[in-house]
């Protein structure tokens, strides 16, 4: 099996169970950025099974060190895609999770952005609420809230990739000009039970240790937070009996295992 | 938003159809009047506000104003509230029109949802 190296440490994957992404600024080859960039929008499956695809992105060092970090070792790899295209001006899309949102303690799904071109806040980027994959909401019930504190723009160079546990609130930002715009979204999934997979400094375990306040969250909702954060860390640390559908359903996106892929030198 | 700032996009086209006749000598008492006809047309504004709590003082997490009479063109994201709190919003003229009903909601010790306090706020203008 491919040799995936873990890159987070304990607090690192804390900092993840209370935010709920990850962005890996500028780490993909900007040739490849630059192939990318003029792919069309829609569904993109051959493209990402394609080794160049896996080679630089898919399994690049960074991004599957986060995977392998949170989804234990043989995880499953993309095997379908889609690029979200926008050109044209828009008012921008309503906060919303995708499919039926993955409520459970444990994190089995990763949904991943790379964006080959970099993002302006005037190319319409993609908006995110941090801590709201903790939320269960009915998509269409959120569709009229406007702007929460704390939300975050994701403006990023060319080449970057941002990991997000599944669930969490996003849509496309407001775009005012007619530049291209794209984001290339693909899920990995969990096959095993987690083992504490990232990288340790000692055998010992850390508790817990709650990561602030989101803005917009209120002390009650806060406390919850940091209730459903213990229970997180303790499932992936291997600490409870919590059942958890593995894999996750794959209702959009597809995976192989690690251990199946074998790229061409 | 505060202090009545918006302003019907019906009276920038009248204010531009006046200027544009008067530089071209035609303008008329006629076409001064029809701003009272433009003003008369009240319309509601809607805006939702998410309080910290149902004390109207308390700070907000979020908003949403919803406004027909606006244009459709893209506004970029905000950070900055259009009030401290929901009384501030009425003390600029809004009523409330809903306010969140704490029994209402689904109160458990660990799982959170949609965002809380909702008051939902209106305005004609």
């Amino acid at each position: 099996m491919i040799n995936v190296e873990p890159t987070l440490n304990d607090l690192q994957v804390m900092q993840f169970i209370h935010n709920g992404y990850i962005t890996l600024e500028n780490i993909v080859d900007a040739d490849f950025n630059k192939e990318c960039e003029s792919v069309d929008g829609g569904r993109l499956n051959d493209f990402v099974r394609a080794d160049e695809f896996r080679r630089n992105v898919l399994l690049h060092p960074e991004v599957a060190g986060v995977v392998r970090s949170l989804l234990g070792a043989n995880f499953l790899v993309p095997t379908s895609a889609h690029h979200h295209l926008f050109q044209a001006p828009h008012r921008g899309q309503t906060w919303h999770s995708d499919g039926i949102t993955e409520y459970g303690y444990g994190i089995t799904h990763l949904q991943c952005y790379y964006y080959p071109k970099a993002v302006k806040i005037e190319d319409g980027p993609t908006m995110i609420l941090p801590g709201s994959h903790h939320r269960l909401v009915d998509r269409e019930a959120i569709a009229h809230y406007g702007d929460i504190l704390g939300q975050l723009s994701l403006t990023v160079p060319a080449g970057t990739v941002a990991m997000t546990r599944y669930g969490i609130w996003h849509k496309a930002g407001p775009k005012l000009n007619a530049d291209r715009r794209g984001m290339i979204k693909f899920s990995y999934y969990r096959t095993a039970m987690p083992k504490r997979d990232w990288a340790r400094d000692s055998d010992e375990i850390p508790p817990y240790q709650h990561q602030g306040r989101h803005p917009y969250v209120t002390e009650i909702e806060s406390y919850r937070d940091r209730r459903r954060g213990e229970l997180t860390w303790n499932w992936l640390c291997g600490l409870t009996e919590v059942e958890e559908p593995i894999p996750p359903i794959q209702m959009f996106n597809s995976g192989i295992p690690l251990s199946e892929i074998q790229l061409q030198s | 938003m505060k202090g009545g700032t918006c302003v019907k996009p019906a009276i920038n086209d009248w204010l531009d159809s006046c200027i544009e006749k008067l530089n071209a000598g035609e303008l008329t008492e006629t076409d001064l009047r029809c701003v009272t006809d433009i003003l008369a047309e009240k319309k509601q504004l809607i805006l939702y506000l998410y309080s910290k709590s149902t004390n109207l003082r308390s700070p907000l997490g979020g908003w949403a104003l919803y406004d027909a009479t606006a244009t459709d063109e893209p506004v970029l994201p905000s950070q900055d509230a259009p009030y401290t709190s929901v009384l501030e919003a009425v003390n600029d003229g809004w009523r409330i029109v809903q306010f969140p009903r704490p029994e209402l909601y689904n109160f458990t010790d660990v799982d959170n949802a949609y965002l809380t306090y909702e008051f939902i706020l209106e305005k004609f203008v």
